[in-house]
């Protein structure tokens, strides 16, 4: 089984423990699931900083111990997601259990180990269920504004949310999250993916000069104040490829990270898409949806 | 050349055996024992052929329904009753440094504890 398709088993693996629980909103509580299964659950001193989580075992008894150096409720209730990950996912048995009864994670898509993302993959599906999701978002405009007010309903943090947003939104959406010159990495939403020739922002491409973002990331004092910005953006600028497409940025310090979170969309993109279908004639719909096995 | 020592075999490879030798010390079939377990008997063989590994959540409820201990599920223990094996708050928690390794320590205390108050509750 490839990597891709074991993530993606993990969040549908979050998403249908939140349906067998039958919980119909937002936010979902990890911490009430976690006591449904008779799971111990307890903050470290919040002095403490090392693992984000632990699930730990003595004999039947489970518990999950979860870090709050963090100040972020978002983050925590993430690390106590990614632990019951480990607890609900098949297979985790063999990765969990050292000779010791403890399994420390350092929980919120940082390591490559294929364990640990499915974790981080189970509580993105867990926290944020497709379906409960893009009800959420349905009732926003593009943007930031959108990931703000998810992120609110969710309990998740900022960057958690546009991630997902990235993946489940219609819109034309792109999340950067870059320190200082750097880009960590990127995602895009498929609509986004559509134009023609884009360059894949790789880890530790440079963010684009003259940015916003670029700005932003130029003052350590403005990412750690959580200061925001916005401008008029042309795609290409960001993500290259053989179109210009008008947009806007947002951008956002995410605090003692010392990273900011950038969102790129251009709703022409969309409404474009919609124009497209709206002149389209019977026939051609038809002609689309019919499956062509060779031309 | 010195020989590597063997390596125990992983939780996942002892599973199988030690779920059907509980299925038959309590005389049930596959049927039987996914009925009580509320899971299709697909799982029920899948899981003792090893083409399935099981996740905490799946080994603890075939615990529960087998009356066995997971220790003995994971092949930590040999008898299927007995409590488990080796207190793992004296094993080296190797993975952990400084305050992390004290806090793990005082938890999986807390832990034993709860469960010898739980056995103590059902007798």
């Amino acid at each position: 089984m490839n990597l891709a398709f074991r993530l993606k088993m993990a969040k549908q693996k979050g998403e249908a423990l939140v349906r067998e629980l039958g919980i119909d909103s937002l936010a979902v509580d990890p911490l009430a699931i976690a006591t449904s299964r008779d799971i111990v659950v307890e903050a470290k001193p919040d002095a403490e900083p090392g693992v984000s989580g632990m699930l730990l075992r003595h004999g039947d008894a489970f518990g999950i111990l979860y870090a709050t150096h963090v100040q972020s409720e978002g983050f925590q209730r993430f690390s106590i997601a990614h632990e019951l990950g480990h607890y609900f996912l098949d297979g985790h048995i063999d990765h969990v259990l050292p000779k010791d009864g403890v399994h420390a994670s350092h929980a919120g898509f940082v390591s490559a180990d294929p364990y640990e993302l499915e974790a981080d993959n189970f509580a993105a599906g867990l926290l944020m269920p497709a379906h409960l999701f893009r009800k959420a978002l349905g009732r926003h405009e593009p943007g930031f504004v959108a990931v703000e007010s998810v992120a609110g309903l969710c309990r998740t943090s900022l960057t958690a949310t546009a991630i997902r947003y990235a993946e489940l939104t219609d819109d034309a959406v792109a999340v950067v999250v870059s320190t200082g010159a750097t880009i960590d990495y990127c995602c895009l939403s498929d609509t986004m993916k559509s134009l023609p020739q884009l360059t894949w922002l790789r880890k530790g491409s440079p963010v684009p000069r003259g940015t916003a973002t670029a700005r932003l990331n130029g003052n350590g004092g403005r990412v750690a104040a959580a200061d925001r910005a916005e401008a008029d953006v042309d795609i290409m600028d960001w993500l290259g490829g053989t179109r210009s497409v008008s947009g806007t940025e947002e951008v956002i310090g995410l605090g003692g990270y010392g990273k900011t979170l950038t969102v790129l969309t251009c709703p022409s993109l969309v409404d474009e898409t919609y124009q497209e279908d709206d002149g389209e004639d019977e026939e051609d719909l038809i002609d689309r949806w019919m499956p062509h096995f060779r031309r | 050349m010195t020989k590597k020592p063997p390596q125990a075999p992983a939780p996942s490879e002892i599973f199988p055996e030690r779920l059907k030798a509980a299925r038959d010390l309590r005389g049930w079939n596959q049927s039987e024992l996914a009925e009580r377990a509320k899971m299709p008997p697909s799982s029920i063989a899948h899981f003792e052929s090893g083409s399935r590994k099981p996740s905490f959540d799946t080994l603890r409820r075939l615990a529960n329904v087998l009356e066995v201990t997971t220790d003995y599920l994971l092949g930590r223990v040999e008898e299927p009753e007995l409590a488990e094996s080796g207190d793992p708050l004296y094993r080296d928690v190797g993975k952990l440094t400084g305050r992390d390794r004290e806090l793990a320590k005082d938890f999986l205390k807390m832990l034993a504890e709860r469960t010898q108050a739980k056995r103590k509750g059902d007798s």
